[in-house]
């Protein structure tokens, strides 16, 4: 090698080597000679791999076979033992004549390069693992409520929608909710959280805590929104029923200070009745008093009804005659508020086995829903409700159908969700949760028809004959 | 000289009975209405020297009712208790009313008889 090429040579960051036809190296710079020792009479696979015999693919040999310059990566290993990535070019020299006489091999250090690859690929491999596999559900979003990726639980549990706006995967609704954490995270770039109902693939409704956070692109700007959503609805299930308990005991407290209120005046007119001798005082005052225990009786069988699951009083109750009494249990509440009550009975739908007192309390629930749902419906004239009553060999069907406010799809899907109510103040949210308690302690169910502002169609369907309700998942 | 009269309004008839009877024992004359728009009417046929008067109540609530009587002159003057069974409640109501003076008395169920002729008796000065 002739000066000043040989300066060059040596100063190259790489191991630089020139190879003959046998694959000895014949020169080769300093740093090659410093990390893999004395070349002289030794072959290339010898120095740079340890190797008895040449490599399965050899660049050096190609680029003497074809002339052309090649390139790939090897793993070498160092005279102290240290093994080596590199990447190696080959470029045949050439004499006068053009004809190849030895091959100059440069191989580039990328030992760094390649673990900070294998690091990278290893988190990004943890990273997947993670956000494939964490219990809860994981989407990301564009700024258009696209989802662009979504986890496995994600996936399975609300369908493969990527593409599609993240309203219609979870609510089924056409356009956005409000409030929207995901917008609020774009908006701001702030962590929000946020509690929503929302539907599976399977028609199941779940309460999930939403949480979003922002994703930054390079410069900083927000790109997309991460939405992480946790399934808590069996918390909210027990939560549901200690505040269930809560809300009874409220409400029930009020009762029982009226009949109280009632006992002390029949307690009263008792004690005046002996004073004076007065008959009549003392039987009117008697009477007060039985009247509110029997109240008090009454209530204490619907707290322990409410508050514990308690199995139905089973009987063999004509549903006719079930129906008449919800019937004329509500139709003075539809006169009053002017609003049709058309009852249309099967005389022929039979007997069934069930809790008479539940299933009454259960039909007038629903009547009277319908009739509120009618009494807030400011959109027509006239409002009916009608309630029908059929029965098969197998079931008997209660139908109560209203044309009052309807309910949109994410409302109808809440509907039996303990105090969610679409009666503003006015509905305590417990009517449906308690029918459609009742109507699963039977082995039944109901269903919901509804569209907003033209009415709803409940159908309760409940089997006639009593089943084993072990199996039954009553909640 | 004439009896004292006191309209009495609650929707529940035992309680409706209980007040009269005590308070007719304890020489006042009653009037019962079981809701604020027959409390409304009673109050066109004669005015009362005092009213008992619930807050949930059908038809017309006592929040509604006792807005209506304070704010008309030929009414205002009539003091009235508020007998309720949920404290809440008669929360809610004083802190619903605004624009209107506070209750002249109230009392929590279940009323205890002495209590109420206790209060009424303050009330109109017997």
């Amino acid at each position: 090698m002739e000066f000043p090429f040989q300066q060059y040579f040596e100063s190259m960051p790489c191991y630089l080597t020139v190879q003959n036809r046998d694959l000895k190296v014949i020169l080769a710079n300093n740093k090659f000679v410093t990390d893999f020792g004395n070349y002289k009479d030794r072959y290339c696979y010898q120095v740079y791999k340890h190797r008895a015999d040449k490599c399965e693919y050899c660049a050096v040999e190609k680029t003497f076979r074809d002339g052309v310059s090649l390139s790939s990566e090897e793993l070498v290993q160092c005279l102290n033992g240290r093994k080596v990535s590199v990447i190696i070019n080959t470029t045949a020299i050439r004499d006068d004549d053009g004809d190849i006489v030895a091959v100059m091999e440069m191989s580039t250090d990328v030992t760094d390069i390649k673990d900070l690859q294998r690091e990278f690929k290893e988190n990004q491999e943890r990273y997947k693992m993670l956000f494939e596999e964490v219990p809860c559900f994981i989407s990301i979003q564009d700024k258009d409520f696209n989802i662009i990726n979504a986890n496995r639980l994600h996936r399975e549990t609300f369908g493969c929608y990527l593409g599609c706006k993240c309203y219609e995967v979870y609510k089924h609704r056409k356009e956005e909710c409000y409030p929207c954490t995901v917008r609020r995270t774009f908006e701001d770039g702030t962590i929000h959280r946020h509690e929503e109902v929302v539907t599976t693939l399977d028609g199941r409704t779940i309460n999930c805590m939403v949480h979003t956070a922002p994703i930054r692109d390079a410069n900083g700007k927000i790109s997309h929104v991460i939405e992480m959503s946790l399934d808590i609805t069996e918390l909210r299930e027990l939560q549901d029923q200690l505040t269930s308990i809560g809300l009874l005991i409220s409400s029930i407290s009020h009762g029982i200070k009226g009949l109280l209120n009632g006992l002390n005046g029949g307690i009263y007119l008792v004690n005046k009745g002996i004073e004076n001798d007065n008959k009549e005082r003392l039987t009117q005052g008697w009477e007060i008093v039985l009247r509110n225990i029997n109240r008090i009786k009454s209530m204490v069988m619907d707290i322990l009804y409410y508050a514990k699951d308690r199995e139905p009083f089973w009987e063999q109750v004509s549903a006719l005659e079930l129906a008449n009494q919800a019937c004329e249990s509500v139709k003075d509440k539809a006169i009053e508020l002017k609003i049709g009550f058309i009852c249309e009975l099967d005389d022929n739908a039979g007997d069934f086995d069930c809790d008479r007192k539940a299933v009454r309390a259960l039909l007038i629930n629903l009547i009277e829903n319908s009739i509120d749902a009618c009494r807030i419906d400011k959109s027509k004239e006239n409002h009916t409700v009608k309630f029908q009553l059929f029965g098969n060999d197998e079931n008997i069907i209660f139908k109560i159908i209203d044309n009052g406010i309807g309910m949109d799809r994410e409302t109808r899907e809440k509907a039996f969700s303990l105090f969610f109510s679409s009666k503003g103040g006015e509905g305590t949210g417990l009517g449906l949760f308690i029918a459609n308690k009742i109507t699963a302690a039977h082995g039944g169910k109901i269903e919901i028809q509804s569209e907003l502002k033209k009415g709803s169609e409940f159908t309760v369907t409940i089997p006639k004959r009593s089943i084993d309700l072990s199996s039954i998942d009553i909640k | 000289m004439s009896k004292k009269s006191i309209l009495i309004i609650d929707d529940e008839p035992d309680t409706l009975t209980f007040f009269s009877n005590i308070l007719e024992d304890n020489g006042y004359n009653t009037i019962t209405a079981d809701n604020g728009e027959t409390g409304l009417e009673k109050l066109n046929e004669t005015i009362p020297d005092l009213i008992t008067l619930d807050i949930t109540m059908p038809e017309m609530s006592g929040v509604k009712y006792y807005r209506t009587i304070k704010g008309n002159e030929k009414w205002k003057s009539i003091p009235i208790i508020i007998i309720t069974g949920i404290s809440d409640e008669f929360q809610t109501f004083i802190s619903s009313r605004k624009q209107v003076p506070p209750p002249e008395g109230y009392i929590s169920k279940p009323v205890e008889g002495s209590e109420l002729i206790n209060l009424v008796k303050k009330l109109l000065g017997d």
